[in-house]
C-alpha cells in the first residue's frame, strides 16, 4: 500500500489547485447540505419535534372534582402510554393593572414539578414554586432576545390575590396560563381537575383522539368529564404562523441539497477523469488496477474528507442561530436544532458522496488499458463536439471567440453538469430575490397599513410594553384627554400625515353563533395603506360596507357579497362584505366597519380613550422618533411607539434565502472554477500552440471566458424561468398554508429590468468562476508546455 | 554584414532552469535567406534556443534581437503579435487541434487578426495545395498520417508569410519517407527565399536543407560550419 500512498501524495503535491478546490467544494457544499438539512427538518415539523421533545399530551381533560375522585381518574388507563395528573385548577382573574401579561381569565393548575412523563415544561427562567404566593408564568423563552418580555421579577394579582413570579416556564400545548404549588392550589379550592394523557393508539386527527378519550373515560360518571381539548388545536394553530414560511423554507432546503451533491459530483469525477493521463502512465508503471483505483479515491478523499469535517462544522453554526431565532419567536423554543443525524449526513453522507462520485470515473480507469487512458487524458474527441467547431469556424466573429463558443460541446457531459450547478444557482439568487422582495411588499404595505406609530392612552394601570422595549416605568397616570381630544392632540403634532383610530369589539352577528371582532374605524384609514391589502373586491365607501380580513372569512365561511346583521343594545344594521383584505388592523382578524356605524348602534356609549388605538402616518420624510417623543411630551400617559418593523420571521426567511443564495452561488461559481481549471489542464498543449501562432493573452483569456460565457448564459436563461415559477406557485402555496390571500401587486416583482440583471447573475457567475484558471492559461509558459507534452 | 540581412541576432543568451543551465552564453546571427541546423545531443539546449528565438521563454541574461527587434523589450501582447506576424513554427509533434479540420488548423493562424473567415480559408487552401494534401482539407488530424500532420503543420506555419520559420525535429515523429517529403518541403521553402532554422538529430536532414550547421553542447556552441547543399 506504501506506493500507492506515495503516488497518491505526489499527485496531491502536483496538482494543489485542484485539490484545494476539491476541498473548498467540498467544505462549502456540506454547509449548504447541513444548512439545508436543518433548514428541511425544521420546516418539515417543527411542532412534532418540539411537541415530542416535552411529551406533549395528546389530550387535555378536565374532569369535576365532584362527580370523579383522584383515585378513580389515576386508575383508568385505558389506552393510556403516560398521564399526568390529577392536577387542582382553577380560573383566576388577572386584574387590570395587576401586572404583565395579557389581561382577563388565567387558568391556573397546580402541579408538584414542571417534569413528568407528559407536559414536561421548559422551565426557562427562575424556579418552580414552592411556597405559598409564588407562581410560573407560562411564556415562550424569548431566546437570545428579550426585547419586547415583561422584566425579569415581577408581582401578578390574580383573583385579588398578589403572587409573586418566581419563574416563567413554556408549555407549547398550553396546559395553563401559570402554575402554582399543589399546597397553594389546594387552598384555592380548585373547581376542576386536569389530566394529561399520551395515548397508545391512533392520535392523527380530531375523531381519534376523541375516540381514546371515549376510552379512557368510560365507566366515569356521567358529566365527570367537563372539557377536553386534542393537541391538534394547538398544532393548527403553530402550522397556521409558520405555515407562509415553511414553503419558502423547504425550497431552498431542496435547492440547497441539489445544487451541493450536483457539484460535488461534477468536481470529484472531474478530477478522477483529468488524470486519467496519469492513470495510464501508473499503469505503464506496473500499478495494478485496483492500486490505481486506490490512489486516485486517496487523491480526491484527503482534501474531501478535510472539507466536509469543517463543512459540517461550518454549517451548523450558520444554521443554529437562524433556526433558533426564526422558531423560538413562535413558541417552538425547544427541540428545535441541528441534529445529530445532519452531523451523520454531512460527516458520512457526504464523503460516500465524493467516494461514489470518484469511484465511477475511477472503476472506468481500471478498466482502460494503459495506452488508451494516456491518450482518453489528453483532449478529448467527440463528434458533435467537432462538428460544432467546424461550423463555427466560418462564423463572422474573432476566432477566439468563435473557439471559445466551440469548447463547452468539446466534453458534454462536463458541460452539461456545469450548466447544471450554474442554472442552479442561477433559480436560487432569482427565487430568493424574488422572495425577499415579495416579503419587503408585503411588510411594506403592512407597515403602511399599520402607521408608522402606535399609540396608546393609558388606563392608569397598565402601560403599553412596545414590541422591541421595555415598558415604560415611571408615575402612572390616566389622560385627562377624551377620545377625541387625543385625535385632535396627534393631529396638532409636527408632521402628521394620517391618523386613525381603531376601536375593537366584539358584536354579536345574526346567524353567526359566536360573535364577530369589529374594528371600527376612524379618520383616514381609507387612505393609510389598507386599501393595497385588498385581495379581492373593493375598499369600502359607505357606511352600511365592510372590508373583512380574509382569515376571518374563512373561518366564517363568508364570501364577498354577503350580507351581515349586527346588533348592539338592541339595535341592529345590516352591512355588505364588500372586500377582502389580507390583513386587518393590528391584532386579532376583525373586520373594517366605520365609526358611524357605532355611533348609529350605540349613540350612548362613551368610548373611553384608553379602549382606542390611534395609528399615525408621517408625512414623507417625518422624524418617527421626534414624533414619538412629541406624544410623550405631550401627555406621559400616552403611549406612543414606532410600528415600522419587518415581521422577525420575515427577516429570517430573508436571511436564510441570502445566507444560502451566497452559498449556492459561490459554490456554483467553484464548479465553473473547476471545470475551466480542468479545460485548460486538459488543453494545455492547444493553448501553448496557439499562443505559438500568436494568439495574445488578451485572446486567450477571451476564449476560455466566451466558452464559460457560453455556459453561464444557458444557465441563466434556464434558470431565470425556473426561478421565477417557483416564486409564483411557492408564494401563494406558502400564503394558502398560512391560510391567508395576498395581493396580486407582491407577487409582481419581476421587471425587465431586473430579468436583465438576473440574466447576467448566470453570466457574472461562470465568469467570476473562470476569471483565475483563464488568466492562469493566459500565463502558461509555452515553452515548458510543448516541452512537456 | 548590415543589419538588414541579419533576421536573428543572438548575443550571450543564457538560459537557467533552477540549477540546470540550458544555455551558456550563446551568439549566433542568421542572415535573410539561410538555412541553419542545429545539432547535438539530446539536453543540450536545442529547443531552449529556438524557445528564445521564437519568443516562446525569455532568457536568464543575453539579448535576443529578430528582425530588429529586442524580444526582451516586448510585453506579452506584443510577442504574441511578433510571433504571430514574423514566426512561423513547427514541432516535432504537430500541435493541431483535434477538434478542426486540417484547412481550419491552417487557416486559424490568420483567423486570430479580424474576424472575416473567408479569405484565411482561400489562403489555406492554396497552401495544402501546394504541399499536395488539397485532397485531405476535411479531414481531422486524427485521420491523418504523421507526414500529412506535419504538411499541415508546415502550411500553418507558412499562412501568416512568416520571415522567419523554425522546426523543432520536424521529421522527429516520421517515418523515413514522411521525413524525407517534409525534409524536401523545407528545402524548397528555402530555396525561395524562406529563412530557416532547423533543429535536428539528423545528419541527413542538417546536411541537405541546411546551408550551415551549429552544433551545440551543453548550452554552447561548439562548433560551426559550412556545407556545400548538393
Ligand atoms: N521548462 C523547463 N524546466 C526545467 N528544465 C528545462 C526546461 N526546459 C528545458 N530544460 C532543461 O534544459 C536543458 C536543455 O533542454 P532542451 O529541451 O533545450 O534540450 P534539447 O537539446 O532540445 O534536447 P532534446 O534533443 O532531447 O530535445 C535540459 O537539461 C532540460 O532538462
Ligand atoms: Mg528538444
Amino acid at each position: 500500500m506504501s506506493a500507492v500512498w506515495r503516488a497518491s501524495r505526489a499527485a496531491v503535491r502536483r496538482r494543489r489547485v485542484q485539490t484545494f478546490v476539491i476541498g473548498l467544494v467540498v467544505l462549502l457544499s456540506t454547509t449548504t447540505i447541513v444548512v439545508a438539512l436543518a433548514l428541511l427538518e425544521a420546516s418539515s415539523a417543527p411542532f412534532d419535534r418540539a411537541f415530542a421533545r416535552q411529551q406533549g399530551p395528546h389530550a387535555i381533560a378536565v374532569y369535576d372534582p365532584a362527580k370523579v375522585t383522584d383515585a378513580q381518574l389515576t386508575g383508568q388507563r385505558t389506552g393510556v402510554a403516560a398521564a399526568a395528573g390529577p392536577f387542582g385548577q382553577v380560573t383566576l382573574d388577572l386584574t387590570e393593572g395587576g401586572g404583565p401579561g395579557p389581561r382577563g381569565p388565567l387558568t391556573v393548575v397546580g402541579r408538584a414539578d414542571p417534569g413528568g412523563s407528559v407536559d414536561r415544561l421548559n422551565l426557562w427562567q427562575g424556579r418552580w414554586p414552592t411556597a405559598a404566593g409564588e407562581i410560573v408564568l407560562n411564556q415562550p423563552d424569548p431566546g437570545a432576545d428579550p426585547r419586547g418580555f415583561p422584566p425579569d421579577s415581577g408581582e401578578v394579582t390574580l383573583g385579588g390575590k398578589r403572587y409573586t413570579v418566581v419563574g416563567r416556564a413554556h408549555s407549547l400545548s398550553q396546559t395553563a396560563d401559570a402554575w402554582v404549588s399543589p399546597e397553594q392550589m389546594t387552598a384555592l379550592h380548585p373547581t376542576s381537575v386536569q389530566m394529561l394523557y399520551r395515548f397508545t393508539g391512533d392520535v392523527s386527527t380530531k375523531p381519534a383522539v376523541h375516540a381514546d378519550l371515549a376510552a379512557v373515560t368510560a365507566g366515569l360518571p356521567a358529566g365527570a368529564l367537563i372539557a377536553a381539548q386534542p393537541y391538534l388545536v394547538v398544532k393548527e394553530k403553530v402550522a397556521s404562523d409558520i405555515g407562509v414560511y415553511v414553503p419558502f423554507l423547504a425550497t431552498f432546503g431542496m435547492l440547497g441539497l441539489i445544487v451541493a451533491v450536483v457539484i460535488v459530483g461534477n468536481v470529484v469525477s472531474g478530477a478522477v477523469v483529468s488524470s486519467f493521463r496519469h492513470i495510464g502512465i501508473l499503469k505503464a508503471l506496473g500499478f495494478t488496477p485496483r492500486q490505481v483505483v486506490a490512489v486516485h479515491l486517496v487523491m480526491v478523499s484527503v482534501p474531501a474528507l478535510i472539507g466536509c469535517v469543517l463543512g459540517t462544522v461550518a454549517g451548523t453554526l450558520a444554521a443554529q442561530p437562524l433556526l433558533s431565532d426564526g422558531f423560538a419567536g413562535l413558541g417552538l423554543d425547544v427541540g428545535i436544532n441541528v441534529g445529530v443525524w445532519i452531523w451523520v449526513a454531512g460527516l458520512v453522507g457526504v464523503p460516500t458522496l465524493v467516494a461514489l462520485s470518484a469511484f465511477v470515473p475511477a472503476v472506468r480507469a481500471h478498466r482502460l488499458s494503459a495506452a488508451q487512458a494516456i491518450s482518453a487524458g489528453s483532449s478529448p474527441r467527440t463528434g458533435h463536439g467537432t462538428r460544432i467547431q467546424r461550423r463555427l469556424a466560418g462564423v463572422r466573429l474573432s476566432r477566439p471567440v468563435t473557439l471559445g463558443l466551440g469548447l463547452p460541446f468539446a466534453r458534454p457531459g462536463r458541460t452539461v453538469f456545469t450548466v447544471v450547478a450554474v442554472l442552479l444557482g442561477v433559480t436560487t439568487v432569482t427565487f430568493a430575490t424574488g422572495l425577499a422582495d415579495t416579503l419587503t411588499r408585503i411588510s411594506t404595505i403592512e407597515d403602511r397599513a399599520s402607521g408608522q406609530i402606535g399609540v396608546r392612552p393609558s388606563d392608569g394601570r397598565t402601560r403599553i410594553a412596545p414590541e422591541g422595549q421595555l415598558p415604560p416605568t415611571g408615575p402612572q397616570a390616566t389622560t385627562t384627554r377624551t377620545d377625541t381630544e387625543v385625535e385632535q392632540l396627534l393631529r396638532g403634532l409636527p408632521d402628521v400625515a394620517r391618523v386613525t383610530s381603531v376601536f375593537r369589539l366584539p358584536v354579536p352577528t345574526i346567524g353567526q353563533t359566536q360573535p364577530l371582532t369589529v374594528n371600527f374605524v376612524r379618520g383616514d384609514y381609507s387612505s393609510m395603506g389598507y386599501q393595497d391589502e385588498l385581495t379581492a373586491g373593493r375598499w369600502m365607501t359607505r357606511a352600511d360596507e365592510t372590508v373583512v380580513p380574509s382569515e376571518l372569512m374563512r373561518e366564517r365561511g363568508l364570501k364577498i357579497g354577503d350580507k351581515l346583521t349586527l346588533e348592539l343594545g338592541g339595535r341592529r344594521t345590516v352591512l355588505t362584505v364588500i372586500g377582502e383584505t389580507m390583513d386587518g388592523a393590528p391584532g386579532p382578524p376583525g373586520m373594517f366597519v366605520d365609526w358611524r356605524v357605532l355611533t348609529e348602534l350605540a349613540p350612548d356609549r362613551a368610548v373611553k380613550p384608553h379602549e382606542v388605538y390611534y395609528q399615525v402616518q408621517l408625512k414623507r420624510g417625518g422624524d418617527v422618533a421626534a414624533y414619538v417623543a412629541a406624544v410623550k411630551a405631550a401627555d406621559p400617559a400616552i403611549d406612543a411607539w414606532d410600528t415600522s418593523q419587518l415581521s422577525d420571521f420575515a427577516v429570517t426567511v430573508i436571511g436564510f434565502s441570502s445566507v444560502l443564495s451566497l452559498l449556492l452561488s459561490t459554490v456554483a461559481a467553484l464548479g465553473v472554477f473547476n471545470t475551466v481549471v480542468l479545460n485548460v489542464r486538459e488543453r494545455r498543449r492547444d493553448l501553448g500552440m496557439l499562443k505559438s501562432i500568436g494568439m495574445t493573452p488578451r485572446q486567450v483569456v477571451t476564449m476560455v471566458l466566451t466558452s464559460m460565457a457560453v455556459v453561464g448564459a444557458a444557465g441563466g436563461v434556464l434558470g431565470i424561468p425556473l426561478g421565477i415559477v417557483a416564486h409564483r406557485y411557492i408564494v401563494p402555496t406558502a400564503a394558502d398554508a398560512a391560510r391567508i390571500a395576498i395581493p396580486h401587486s407582491v407577487l409582481e416583482v419581476w421587471q425587465a429590468p431586473t430579468l436583465a440583471l438576473m440574466a447576467l447573475a448566470g453570466v457574472v457567475i461562470a465568469l467570476l468562476g473562470a476569471l483565475v484558471p483563464a488568466r492562469g492559461a493566459a500565463r502558461l509558459t509555452i515553452a515548458e508546455v510543448l516541452h512537456n507534452e | 554584414m548590415t543589419t538588414d540581412t541579419c533576421v536573428v541576432r543572438l548575443d550571450k543568451v543564457r538560459k537557467e532552469y533552477g540549477d540546470t543551465t540550458a544555455l551558456d552564453g550563446v551568439s549566433l546571427e542568421i542572415r535573410t535567406g539561410e538555412a541553419v541546423a542545429v545539432m547535438g545531443p539530446s539536453g543540450c539546449g536545442k529547443s531552449t534556443m529556438l524557445n528564445m528565438i521564437a519568443g516562446l521563454d525569455r532568457p536568464t541574461s543575453g539579448s535576443v534581437r529578430v528582425h530588429d527587434e529586442e524580444l526582451s523589450r516586448l510585453n506579452e501582447t506584443k510577442l504574441a503579435l511578433f510571433r504571430r506576424h514574423r514566426i512561423g513554427m513547427i514541432f516535432q509533434f504537430f500541435n493541431l487541434l483535434d477538434d478542426l479540420p486540417a484547412i481550419d488548423n491552417v487557416a486559424l493562424a490568420a483567423q486570430l487578426t479580424g474576424t472575416k473567415a473567408g479569405p484565411p480559408r482561400k489562403r489555406a487552401m492554396e497552401l495544402l495545395d501546394e504541399l499536395g494534401i488539397a485532397d485531405r482539407r476535411n479531414a481531422y488530424p486524427a485521420a491523418l498520417s504523421g507526414g500529412e500532420r506535419q504538411r499541415v503543420a508546415v502550411a500553418r506555419a507558412l499562412m501568416n508569410r512568416p520571415a522567419l520559420l523554425l522546426a523543432d525535429e520536424p521529421t522527429g515523429a516520421l517515418d523515413s519517407r514522411s521525413g524525407e517529403q517534409v525534409m524536401d518541403l523545407l528545402l524548397d521553402l528555402n530555396q525561395i527565399g524562406q529563412t530557416l532554422l532547423i533543429v535536428t538529430h539528423d545528419e541527413r536532414l542538417a546536411t541537405r536543407c541546411a546551408s550551415r550547421v551549429v552544433e551545440l553542447a551543453d548550452g554552447r556552441i561548439t562548433r560551426e560550419r559550412s556545407l556545400e547543399r548538393a
